[in-house]
């Protein structure tokens, strides 16, 4: 009883830190009294602290509790007679182990960006949209009903697309963050979709149902429609995983500043889309074309991540190629079913590339020191060039990162903005013909803006 | 590595002024800070109207006391008009502030007229406004004349071609370029980057480069056909885009500025072939040039087809789109009156006064305004803003007794003339009475090639206008415990290699990942405890570097770079003997210092724009080291003393590198000191541990985050966790806050607190009766200096165009350089968290000489006159014999009336700057 009181009672310090520290930033910077940057570096470092060793202790009762996974319920939003919008967490060691890594990430990295953001005009809005990060990969990794899942999900979603375009008097960083902001938004659209099937089929939202078979009362879903659900979620991952055919935003995303590069694409949101196959697994499992799509977008994307990393002459693409890679792999490991291995691949990975990406703007220097470590000789022989025997063509397909982008602006985004110019009209000429028996709109309608079709 | 350099270099054949108003029109940047910047500085106090008066006063000569419209005198009007300002509107702002804001319902408050009600406010606004229409509208300011398709395009249409071609440029130049980062090099790059181009895009693949990519492919199939080479394909191109020959040269510069610094890059590449970094490769500007011009006629062809929708061929696209150009809008009888109507103001001009003039009064006002523009006005606050700091500098210099400090100093130290080094040298004296020190540049002289022990290439150590001949390596004296050292290093490399090149494959890329878990320690040590991470880094080290030796000696092996290898011994004698000279020293002192200096930092690509400008962006460590080795050595000072400078056996030279980041100093004291000095080195390592904690401390007075009360070991300790922290983009404010440069005697500086802000040449005038030293001192010293004034001086007035803008989103390429974000062109220049405590002057260089002897030498020195008559830097002189200053102006060398002498403050350095974050004023320093 006491364990299941402290087990509720450190959830929910793990989830009002991050939370508090969102308002205590958001408030003050809408009313234009942002605090002082010492103030928000104590702030985010102790909420983060607060939050990591909360989440720690969770984990330790929960283990010394029998390591039964249950879903705690802290009420519910909104309800109607058959369903509510519900503040479900589902507690059990993967949640709670990736909860901590999270926020114990984002507390040194909080600590990094304190420093490295001093005197940035920016800053306030920097740490308004960390701490709603933080929050996000809270309820992300605690998330126990569909509805809490995908607010954390928009919350990720959000700050990484502003945070890409964090440097907006430029104008690429904006152009950057509108592309990120657009994938995301079409796979969130499968994440929405999901949810409301859930709802539909399962009569409610908890997640229990897809997430975990130990809490399943029996009731599964047959097989079609687990495909659906599942392959729903796939488009959703591969959007915040940037697996092909999505992978086109990640080196796009570098544009932020190099902190909130290294937590978002070297570590920690593109890793979400990982965890939530894991957690997704009994769903996937009673699916076989799901499992098969899964590990083939996993596979082709750590192929064509892997070659493109290669021929990347910028320190931070080559990091998120190689990031890219490794989440191809980790999503094939899940989709062969190797969930312990994927994990371990999903932590440590998370860890190293978190390293590489804080000290980027060290490779010069570690570069240099490894070189005289390696070349250092008696006498100096200059170095060649080395021409590598590679087809130009291939090369040129690397060099352009596979032509992703080009690729999907060709297959959907231009033809889907043509379907909604030809709608358009459609529907203008529509207007006008039903409007035709009053003769005065029919002349306003005719000296109406011009169609932006034919324009 | 970096370089200092004066950002408008090919501009210094122009007057300064004249210079960066003319360079800002070209390259888009601001020529002096914003207005509103100079007038909450002149609110502060940093500069006064009294400057500006002065400033006007001598801009303006006899055009001055001029009556204007028979009302007012010219120089009072721009003074009224600088000081008060107008502000600029226009159009639709000028609109919504009449109707919105107070300004016709009040006065301004510096207004020279009472308004008693606010109906008075606009019957003097419609008094402006009825003035205006009695007087014609002022000539048109031409609209700038567009040569790219681009900017026309961009103008008419909107479309900027540029956001189609740069990405695929881009990309394909850093690549071309790279010098290591990518795993797979660029294939074939030793045929050029023009023929690797045409290899490249000429493949069907490059037709997804993006919608013109079909465009692109056709081109460079034709253009391969051709056989052309790259000059052939740039004047092919021209003619295909329609630029008649007469505009060649305008069309070219605006196509190699529209990404500057990639093709900067390649152009330095081109030209110092032995400054690059590991590849050298046949980069040219004509292949980029050509190259660009091919990407950018597919690009302008597919979009002039698909958003122009213009189908003719390419060379017409210009006329057709200078026809579409709207002509530019004069300015409207509002914004005229607008003007006028603060002028009335800021004069004093009521409603009556404005109602009697005539169409040549209103005429001449409105002339008087607009010659005073906002661009004018800002360059006479600025004059007034450095000549008020000049002045106290002036104050201090000349109002300073010479303190000639111990008459038989026991310990030297001879230091670069780096103003970072003005604190350590003032801190030093101050802890030990018997130091002298002395500045000279820091490369003392030892031009080389230098390769380190464990240093896989070699590099040049020495100013960059020089081509070191000689190549001096550093070799192990235990070639035993050397290869172990060696061995154990290249090991360390090799794993560490393996996880950086592994970490980013696929298969070990998964082993290294599955124990990526390991990477948390130095995460949280580097990250949050960076001081202590340091401190473990040193002790990881199993042992002590093991003694190495200089092979400064001529030595008949061939060398890998330059043209000797080590130096005779005639060389040695020479380079001791001139330094000395030029450095003014007569006797020497038993143990003399001599420090270069360096500095080291992580997560900084910028690392090495801290490092030594003498010694071309490197560190100085090894010329210091070098030069005391040479001066040591019997040979020399055999040679020496028959030159008539003997340097007798109670003499030691010992090297040293400072590090100016952690404030940490390296004395080479392996090199053999003799059993006799042993005490002394003692008592200089004492004072030198001493002096670098004070001088942390008073760089720490900069760090926002340094509270005031941290004693010195603390202020230490924090500097030292700086330099190894990687969160931290602020290892050391570098040269900023740079203005001055005194080349004479340290007694003429000895215990005035300048703040790190005078650069610091050692000169002494009674020792130099022909100039010749002065003259050869000046040649060597001024463009380092200047240089380095310059770069910081347009970085801080422009951080986004000259500078290189924020370092946070910077990104490392080729290598080579940083991009902002994920594809921009490689940012130039300083980064705004070296600039953002700099105040933009230019420099003054003040010469213990007679004006006599320096105009004489500007009549003989023509670069040197070139900069100081277009006002590069200022020049001054200083009495050798008494206290009077010499400034140079436009009537040439004119005696400087001191304003206030300097303030006296007791209690040394500490007291004149504890407890205060901002720019100081100059004072004397009693203990």
């Amino acid at each position: 009883m006491i364990i299941e009181v402290s087990l509720r009672l450190s959830i929910l310090v793990a989830l009002l830190a991050p939370a508090a520290l969102l308002l205590a930033f958001g408030l003050p910077a809408l009313l234009g009294r942002p605090l002082r940057e010492t103030s928000v570096g104590l702030l985010t470092r102790s909420a983060m602290l607060v939050s990591f060793a909360a989440q720690l202790t969770a984990l330790a009762l929960y283990l010394g509790g029998g390591g039964e996974p249950e879903v705690l319920s802290y009420g519910a939003w909104l309800g109607a007679h058959e369903g509510a919008f519900r503040f479900d967490f589902l507690v059990d060691g993967a949640a709670l182990s990736f909860g901590a890594l999270s926020t114990g990430i984002c507390g040194v990295v909080s600590a990094f960006s304190v420093r490295y953001l001093h005197r940035e005009p920016g800053f306030h809005r920097y740490f308004v949209l960390f701490a709603a990060f933080a929050l996000g990969m809270t309820l992300v990794s605690l998330a126990g009903s569909v509805e809490v899942l995908f607010a954390g999900w928009e919350l990720l979603g959000l700050s990484s697309a502003l945070l890409v375009g964090f440097f907006h008097e430029r104008r690429a960083p904006v152009v950057s963050a509108l592309r990120v902001f657009a994938v995301y938004r079409a796979s969130d659209a499968a994440m929405l979709a999901a949810a409301v099937l859930v709802h539909h089929w399962a009569g409610s939202g908890s997640l229990a149902l897809v997430f975990s078979n130990e809490l399943d009362g029996g009731a599964t879903l047959d097989a079609g429609r687990a495909t659906i659900i599942a392959l729903l979620l796939l488009v959703a991952v591969a959007g915040k995983s940037a697996l092909l055919p999505f992978s086109g935003w990640l080196p796009r995303a570098m544009e932020g500043p190099t902190p909130s590069s290294a937590v978002y694409y070297g570590s920690l949101s593109i890793h979400a889309g990982c965890f939530l196959l894991l957690r997704a697994a009994p769903l996937f499992e009673q699916s076989v074309p799901a499992r098969v799509l899964t590990g083939l977008a996993g596979i082709a994307t750590a192929l064509y991540a892997t070659s493109t990393a290669r021929v990347q002459v910028d320190v931070k693409s080559s990091l998120a190629y190689a990031s890219l890679t490794q989440v191809g792999i980790i999503v094939t490991e899940i989709a062969l079913g190797l969930y312990t291995l994927a994990f371990l691949h999903l932590v440590g990975h998370a860890c190293l590339r978190l390293l590489q990406f804080l000290s980027a703007p060290n490779v010069l220097h570690d570069l240099h020191e490894l070189e005289n470590a390696v070349l250092a000789r008696e006498s100096h022989a200059p170095i060649g060039l080395p021409s590598p025997r590679v087809p130009r063509a291939w090369y040129l397909v690397r060099l352009e990162r596979g032509f992703v982008d080009e690729l999907l602006d060709r297959v959907v985004v231009r033809p889907f903005s043509r379907a909604a110019r030809l709608l358009d009209r459609a529907d203008r000429v529509t207007c006008e013909l039903l409007d035709r028996p009053a003769p005065g709109t029919a002349r306003t309608m005719e000296r109406g803006p011009a169609d932006p079709g034919t324009s | 590595m970096f370089i200092h350099h004066n950002t408008l270099h090919a501009f210094e054949d122009r007057p300064f002024e004249e210079a960066v108003v003319a360079a800002g029109r070209r390259l888009g940047c601001a020529p002096f800070l914003p207005e509103e910047r100079y007038r909450t500085e002149l609110a502060r106090g940093r500069l006064t109207a009294s400057d500006v008066t002065a400033v006007l006063g001598e801009d303006l000569g006899e055009r001055g006391p001029e009556t204007v419209a028979g009302l007012i005198s010219r120089l009072e009007l721009r003074r009224l008009v600088t000081l008060g300002g107008i502000p600029e509107e226009s159009g639709a702002t000028l609109a919504w502030r009449l109707a919105e804001s107070p300004c016709l319902e009040r006065l301004r408050p510096d207004a020279a007229l009472a308004a008693r009600e606010p109906a008075e406010v606009r019957v003097l606004f419609d008094a402006s406004l009825a003035a205006i229409r009695r007087a014609p509208s002022p000539p048109l300011a031409t609209p700038p004349r567009l040569v790219r398709h681009r900017d026309l395009l961009l103008e008419v249409h909107g479309v900027d071609v540029d956001e189609l071609v740069h990405p695929v440029l881009i990309r394909f130049c850093a690549a071309y370029l790279d010098q290591g980062l990518a795993q797979t090099s660029f294939p074939g790059r030793e045929r050029g980057m023009y023929t690797c181009f045409l290899d490249l895009y000429g493949s069907p693949a490059a037709r997804l480069v993006g919608s013109w990519g079909p465009e692109l492919v056709a081109l460079v199939g034709s253009e391969r056909r051709s056989t052309r080479s790259a000059l052939a394909s740039i004047e092919a191109s021209l003619g295909a885009l329609g630029v008649p020959s007469g505009e060649w040269r305008e069309m070219l510069e605006d196509t190699v500025l529209a990404l500057r610094g990639f093709a900067g890059m390649v152009r330095q590449l081109e030209k110092r072939p032995d400054r690059v970094p590991a590849h050298e490769l046949p980069a040219r500007l004509e292949d980029f040039v050509a190259v660009r011009l091919l990407f950018e006629r597919a690009a302008l062809a597919h979009v002039a087809r698909t958003e122009a929708s213009f189908s003719g061929p390419l060379s017409e696209l210009r006329d057709h789109l200078h026809r579409s150009r709207l002509p530019p809008a004069p300015p409207s009888e509002l914004e005229r009156a607008w003007r006028l109507f603060h002028l009335a103001q800021l004069a004093g001009l009521d409603a009556a006064v404005l109602e009697h003039l005539g169409t040549p009064e209103v005429e001449a006002l409105e002339r008087e305004l607009c010659e005073h523009d906002g661009v004018e006005r800002r360059r006479i606050l600025h004059l007034a803003y450095e000549r008020h700091l000049r002045h106290r500098f002036y104050d201090a210099v000349a109002g300073h007794a010479p303190d000639h400090g111990p008459s038989e100093p026991a310990i030297q130290a001879l230091f670069c003339l780096d103003e970072r080094e003005e604190s350590f040298r003032r801190h030093l004296e101050e802890v030990d009475e018997g130091i002298e020190t002395l500045g000279a540049a820091g490369f003392y002289g030892v031009a080389m090639y230098y390769r380190g022990e464990g240093d896989a290439h070699p590099r040049p150590l020495c100013p960059v206008n020089v081509r070191p001949e000689h190549y001096v390596a550093e070799t192990p004296a235990d070639s035993g415990i050397a290869r172990w050292e060696r061995l154990g290093r290249r090991g360390a490399g090799l794993v560490g290699q393996s996880i950086h090149v592994g970490s980013r494959t696929f298969v070990r890329g998964s082993l290294v990942a599955l124990l990526g878990v390991a990477s948390i320690v130095p995460l949280v040590l580097r990250v949050v405890f960076p001081w202590i991470a340091q401190k473990l880094g040193r002790a990881r080290a199993p042992l002590p570097k093991p003694p190495t030796r200089l092979a400064v000696d001529r030595d008949e092996t061939a060398p890998p770079i330059g043209r000797h290898t080590g130096f005779t011994v005639d060389e040695q004698a020479a380079i001791v003997d001139t330094l000395l000279s030029n450095a003014g020293v007569g006797r020497l002192a038993p143990l003399v210092l001599v420090l270069g200096h360096g500095s080291v930092s992580l997560n900084n690509p910028h690392e090495s724009a801290h490092d030594c400008g003498a010694c071309g962006g490197g560190r100085g460590g090894p010329n210091a080291r070098a030069f005391a080795q040479m001066a040591n050595d019997p040979r020399v000072r055999r040679l020496l003393a028959e030159r008539g400078r003997s340097i007798d056996g109670g003499t030691w030279f010992v090297g040293g590198e400072r590090n100016t980041s952690s404030n940490e100093v390296t004395l080479f004291v392996l090199d053999g000191v003799p059993e006799t000095h042993r005490a002394l080195l003692a008592r200089a390592r004492r004072s030198i541990d001493r002096a670098r904690e004070r001088e942390a401390h008073e760089r720490c007075r900069r760090f926002d985050i340094v509270p005031a009360w941290f004693p010195p070991r603390a202020a230490a300790m924090h500097v030292e966790g700086r330099a190894a922290d990687l969160a931290q983009p602020r290892p050391e404010y570098g040269h900023a806050t740079n203005a001055f440069c005194v080349v004479g005697r340290r007694a003429r500086t000895r215990g005035l607190f300048l703040d790190r802000r005078a650069f610091l040449v050692s000169y002494d005038p009674t020792r130099d009766p022909s100039g010749a030293i002065l003259e050869r001192s000046l040649a060597a010293v001024v463009p380092v200096v200047a240089g380095i004034n310059l770069e910081y001086f347009f970085g801080y007035v422009d951080p986004v165009g000259y500078g290189c803008g924020t370092k946070l989103p910077h990104n490392v390429t080729s290598l080579l350089g940083v991009m902002d974000g994920a594809a921009s062109d490689l940012r130039t220049g300083l980064p705004w968290q070296m600039l953002e405590i700099h105040e933009p002057v230019r420099l003054t260089l003040v010469v213990e000489q007679t004006p006599e002897r320096l105009a004489r030498l500007l009549e003989t020195s023509a670069p040197l006159r070139r900069l100081v008559e277009n006002r590069w830097f200022v020049l001054a002189c200083l009495d050798p014999d008494g206290s009077t200053l010499w400034h140079h102006g436009s009537k040439g060398f004119q005696p400087y009336v001191p304003e206030r002498p300097p303030a006296t403050v007791r209690g040394g350095s500490v007291a004149a700057y504890r407890g205060r974050r901002g720019p100081l004023p100059f004072v004397r320093v009693a203990p």
